[in-house]
């Protein structure tokens, strides 16, 4: 491995293998999967359901571990990593935006969008905090508990959480899954931004071809491999792919 | 739906092991104070059947409405006894309660929990239960010769033919062990130190002259004990009876029986706390379980379960946890009986050990409170069940029933608390009887009163018991404050279950500490005396025993005391009722006694046959100063006696005799108090070291400054606190595990919350503070409540007691806050496993959407 090859890439995973049961039964979510996410872009996972997908980005964001193979965060292995020190890694170096459950519900938006940080027992960078609000536009409701949040605003709120620790890298699954589609394209377009403006880098994984389109590049996942990639996708381009993939 | 309830159960263990240990130890209570008294009843019983073996009428002295009479009759009665047709045999004997034994080293042995029995020994092997055993010597024939119990000889390391100090009438002397007896085949009779001597000898050593105290007669063959003794009662002079061997045994056993009783409804009591905490928890683990299975009944009613078939389903499972529990706790109950024996002997009692015995009734009760408990507790929770909409297995939302109004939960507990409290009133200040029913049944009333409102108080409560946390602990202290806030009602109802066995404790730390302030008081209001001398020995529980009339004798031989004053004790029976008296020496008393005599009536009382009483007792009686009363001494029978003056202190007794008048109507044995001051210009300290050796020599007496006399009454009041609390540790142990059992559920019901958390950062170490911390703010809330009403009812039990010397109230601020700090400790404890469950979760269950 070269040294430019470890600052290019915020992630990678080299022949990834994640096998749930044995024997007979086994079942390999990943089967030499591997991958590379550079840093500033906002990449896609894409792939038809059960192809695992979402296990790779697990695998990849530190919350599972693989059966074989690396995965990376910058040029840490996670694989040498014990619980706790994984734990430090999320906190301190990746952000989250889940499809739904992302807040506490017993925190206030502010609380909720504070929470890596509070957990570290850090203050906010406060420039920067108030750059996310204002491009997150939740102002006035930062004391609101999430049950009196729609649901645009409630990812809203998980997306600027991913972004207040200012990670490494944002994992996002499924974020606009559960919106309809004006608040998708809201959460969408303000993650877009975050990349554009910030620098940010984001893995997204999703089954849509128009939540795809806006990212800058798409991995194409099947059966557990990475098998195609596709750089500045449009809706329709994705949907041809996937055609020809048989998804 | 009974397979549907049952599979349920199974599928979800740790609920079903926590809800069930909740009546496994409200239940194994029950069931164990029962199989100990069972136990001991059935070995007392097979040591009367024993005793009573061979005896087919005893004769003694009317005892009427005299308990524990060793009063004597004259020796010729035994010769017309015998001279009674069908009279196989019979035997003549004197017993005492007096005599005590010393060990090696000149201390008493036993009298403070098995008595001490002294006897003379019996020659017709037909009506002796003693036997000496095999190469242990011989029966006591003569002076100087003593034959000991063979357990009390092994435990005090004896020998046969050592030397044996006995103190008794005639104050210490020296006996030769000539034999070493056992009772039947057992060494010990449950305890009891025996001392038995050749029958000339236990006159002299018991302070008898020629005179009995029973006849045991052993009837011809064919002659029915039942007309034996009838034939019997026509020879006996007035003042002695005759009963059969069966009515004697009966007599005792229902006497055995009704310490026994005293002993199980205390224990009874305690487990009815426990109990009543146990359905706290249980109808809370009930509620919180309804609530998360709310999409799988709701998926019921949806295929066509009806509201009745979901609430039967409910129930039946509520009652499989109440059987098994039940089961288990009976099962357990051995265990517990064993604890209590164990408990026993460490308190002194000498219980042997033997089979345990379980009666078919401890199985029914057993059963009974524990399906009761069960049914009881679950009602309410299978009510919302079945009152879930089919929609509910939809849409998450339609399952909330809308809250009741918080005013009227105001309204309810307020009216239910106030039932409570004008229950306890009545039972405190009104007179009525069995005041203690309504006494309990208010604190349970007042108890649940208060959970209904507890709610109420959970979220501000916990805003200023966790108002330190985010400071000390940041987002885990936050989360654990904010999380005990998000279900009040299960907050509160969890805290509940602690508040009870909190308030209880609390409240005898407010008795106790009231009462020593109070005893404290009246030791120095009371005893002018600068030494008190009493016996150790306890064998009669309502009477301080004699102590040797030598003792007295031998303390007015030293200089360093001034006046040495006796004072003895006995049962007297006016209008059927019995009384304690006291007796003194009119020239003396008024310098070691504060009575706060009237006029002159302690001159007034050395006229012989006269009596003085307390002012409130004269009054109660209708009685005036100069009035001729009729009282029964159990020696002289009905005597006249004038009432010549009255006093003011009744802490000790309503009637005073003078010591002459005493021992012209009572058989004098020895002195219950001597009270001394010491000569001019001698220290206290230094008079009662001079007294020493005397003191030693008789082994059984204490001697005690007044402030040794209230150190002492702390020390019991203290220990008598530390085994209420003791037994209160069920109630608080169960109320642990609810605890437990609501964060464990709670937790579960956090999985994805959890799993995030997790997700972004927080390690397992900071979840697990959190649950902690939750647990610590559930468990300190129930005991701010408990303190709180604790203390109330400390304060009105005082208030009610004033009129029997307690002037003092006092609240114990060191344990008050030492039991806070344990609450806190035992909120930490609960939390244990569910931290560590919550700790472990996996972080891709939580966060997977479905």
């Amino acid at each position: 491995m070269t040294t430019a090859a470890t600052t290019t890439y915020a992630a990678r995973l080299e022949d990834g293998v994640k096998t749930y049961g044995d024997g007979d039964s086994a079942v390999h979510a990943l089967n030499g999967a591997t991958a590379e996410f550079e840093r500033g872009r906002f990449t896609a996972i894409m792939g038809p359901s059960g192809s695992g997908k979402s296990t790779l980005l697990h695998c990849i964001a530190g919350l599972d571990s693989l059966t074989s193979g690396s995965a990376y965060i910058g040029d840490v292995d996670l694989s040498t990593l014990k619980d706790r020190d994984l734990t430090l890694l999320r906190r301190e170096r990746i952000g989250f935006v889940f499809q739904a459950y992302n807040l506490i519900p017993s925190l206030t938006a502010e609380e909720n969008i504070l929470l890596p940080l509070s957990i570290g027992g850090k203050k906010p960078d406060e420039d920067w905090y108030s750059q996310i609000l204002d491009t997150v536009g939740l102002r006035d409701r930062l004391e609101h508990l999430p049950s009196e949040l729609s649901g645009g605003q409630q990812q809203r709120v998980a997306a600027a959480r991913a972004l207040v620790s200012q990670p490494e890298i944002i994992f996002a699954d499924e974020p606009s899954g559960n919106l309809d589609s004006k608040a998708g394209a809201e959460l969408l377009a303000f993650m877009r931004r975050a990349v554009k403006e910030f620098g940010q880098t984001i893995v997204m994984v999703t089954h849509d071809p128009n939540t795809a389109a806006y990212a800058d590049r798409i991995v194409f996942i099947e059966d557990g491999k990475t098998v195609d990639e596709m750089i500045d996708p449009t809706a329709d381009s994705v949907l041809d792919r996937l055609k020809s993939l048989g998804g | 739906m009974f397979r549907t309830a049952i599979k349920s159960l199974f599928a979800h263990k740790v609920r079903f092991v926590l809800t069930a240990i909740a009546i496994v130890l409200g239940v194994s209570l029950v069931a164990g104070t029962f199989i100990f008294t069972d136990t001991i009843n059935s070995q007392f019983d097979d040591l009367l059947d024993d005793i009573y073996a061979g005896i087919d009428v005893s004769v003694r002295a009317q005892s009427g409405d005299f308990s524990a009479g060793t009063e004597p009759f004259p020796s010729s009665v035994l010769a017309d006894v015998e001279a009674v047709d069908g009279v196989e045999v019979a035997e003549g004997g004197v017993g005492s309660i007096t005599a005590q034994v010393l060990d090696k080293s000149g201390d008493a042995i036993g009298g403070q929990g098995p008595p001490t029995l002294g006897f003379s020994w019996g020659e017709a092997a037909s009506l002796n239960p003693m036997r000496i055993k095999d190469d242990a010597g011989r029966a006591p024939e003569g002076r100087g010769e003593v034959v000991l119990d063979a357990n009390t000889v092994t435990n005090a390391g004896f020998e046969l033919r050592d030397s044996v100090t006995v103190v008794a009438f005639n104050g210490p002397e020296e006996f030769e062990l000539v034999g070493i007896a056992s009772f039947g085949n057992q060494d010990s009779l449950l305890g009891a130190t025996i001392v038995m001597f050749e029958l000339e000898e236990a006159r002299r050593v018991f302070g008898f002259g020629d005179e009995l105290t029973g006849i045991n007669v052993q009837a011809e063959t064919g002659v029915g004990a039942q007309d034996l003794t009838d034939r019997i009662s026509q020879v006996l002079p007035s003042g002695v009876e005759a009963v059969t061997g069966e009515t004697e045994q009966g007599e005792q056993a229902a006497d055995i029986n009704e310490g026994l009783s005293f002993l199980s409804i205390g224990l009874l009591s305690f487990a009815g706390v426990s109990i009543f905490v146990g359905a706290f928890i249980i109808q809370n683990t009930f509620r919180i379980v309804v609530a998360q299975r709310t999409r799988e009944l709701a998926l019921l009613r949806a295929i066509g379960a009806t509201g009745r078939q979901i609430r039967t389903m409910v129930i039946t499972e509520a009652l499989f946890i109440g059987f098994v529990g039940s089961i288990a706790g009976i099962i357990f109950g051995f265990v517990m009986a064993l604890l209590i024996r164990g408990l026993m002997n460490l308190l002194g009692f000498g219980v042997p050990p033997g089979a345990l015995v379980l009666l078919p009734r401890t199985i029914i009760v057993a059963m009974l409170v524990g399906l009761t408990l069960t049914l009881l507790s679950s009602l309410l929770p299978a009510r919302k069940a079945s009152r879930i909409p089919p929609v509910a297995a939809m849409r998450e939302d339609a399952a909330r029933t809308p809250r009741r109004s918080l005013h009227t939960r105001a309204v309810a507990g307020t009216v239910i608390t106030g039932v409570g409290v004008l229950l306890l009133a009545v039972g405190l200040f009104a007179s009525v009887g069995r005041a203690i029913i309504f006494v309990a049944a208010g604190a349970a009333i007042a108890f649940i009163g208060v959970s209904v409102l507890a709610p109420l108080a959970a979220r501000p409560l916990a805003d200023v018991i966790g108002w330190p946390l985010p400071r000390l602990f940041g987002i885990s202290g936050l989360l654990a404050r904010e999380n005990t806030k998000r279900k009040p009602r299960r907050t509160a109802s969890t805290a509940s279950a602690l508040m009870v066995g909190v308030a209880l404790v609390a409240f005898f730390s407010v008795f106790g500490s009231s009462t020593k302030a109070s005893v404290s008081e009246t030791v120095f209001e009371l005893f002018p005396a600068d030494l008190t001398f009493q016996s150790t020995n306890q064998t009669d529980p309502e009477m301080p025993a004699a102590i040797s009339p030598a003792f007295a004798l031998e303390l007015e031989t030293y200089g360093e005391l001034g006046v040495v004053s006796a004072m003895q004790f006995g049962r007297i029976v006016i209008d059927g009722k019995t009384h304690f008296l006291g007796a003194f020496d009119p020239s003396t008393i008024d310098q070691v006694l504060a009575l706060q005599p009237n006029g002159d009536a302690i001159s007034a009382v050395s006229e012989p046959g006269s009596l003085i009483v307390a002012s409130g007792f004269l009054e109660d009686n209708g009685w005036q100063v100069g009035d001729v009363v009729s009282v029964e001494f159990a020696r002289t029978g009905v005597v006249l006696m004038p009432v010549v003056g009255t006093f003011e202190t009744d802490d000790f007794s309503n009637i005073y005799l003078s010591t002459e008048t005493f021992k012209s109507n009572y058989r004098y044995v020895g002195d219950g108090v001597v009270l001394a001051n010491t000569a001019d210009g001698v220290e206290v300290v230094e008079a009662k070291e001079a007294i020493a050796p005397t003191v030693g020599s008789f082994g059984n007496v204490k001697a005690q400054t007044k402030s040794e006399i209230v150190d002492e009454a702390e020390t019991q009041i203290d220990q008598a606190l530390a085994l209420f609390t003791g037994l209160l540790l069920f109630a608080v142990l169960i109320a642990v595990l609810g605890i437990t059992n609501t964060l464990t559920l709670s937790i579960f019901e956090r999985t994805r919350e959890i799993g995030l958390l997790r997700a972004v950062g927080m390690v397992r170490r900071q979840v697990r503070r959190m649950i902690r911390w939750e647990a610590v703010i559930i468990a300190t809330f129930g005991a701010i409540l408990g303190v709180g009403i604790g203390i109330v009812l400390g304060w009105a039990v005082v208030q009610a007691l004033a009129d029997e010397g307690f002037g003092a109230f006092s609240i114990p601020i060191g344990q008050v806050i030492l039991a806070l700090v344990l609450a806190a400790l035992a909120g930490v404890l609960a939390a244990i496993w569910p931290a560590r469950k919550a700790a472990r979760m996996n972080i891709l269950d939580a966060i997977s959407s479905e």
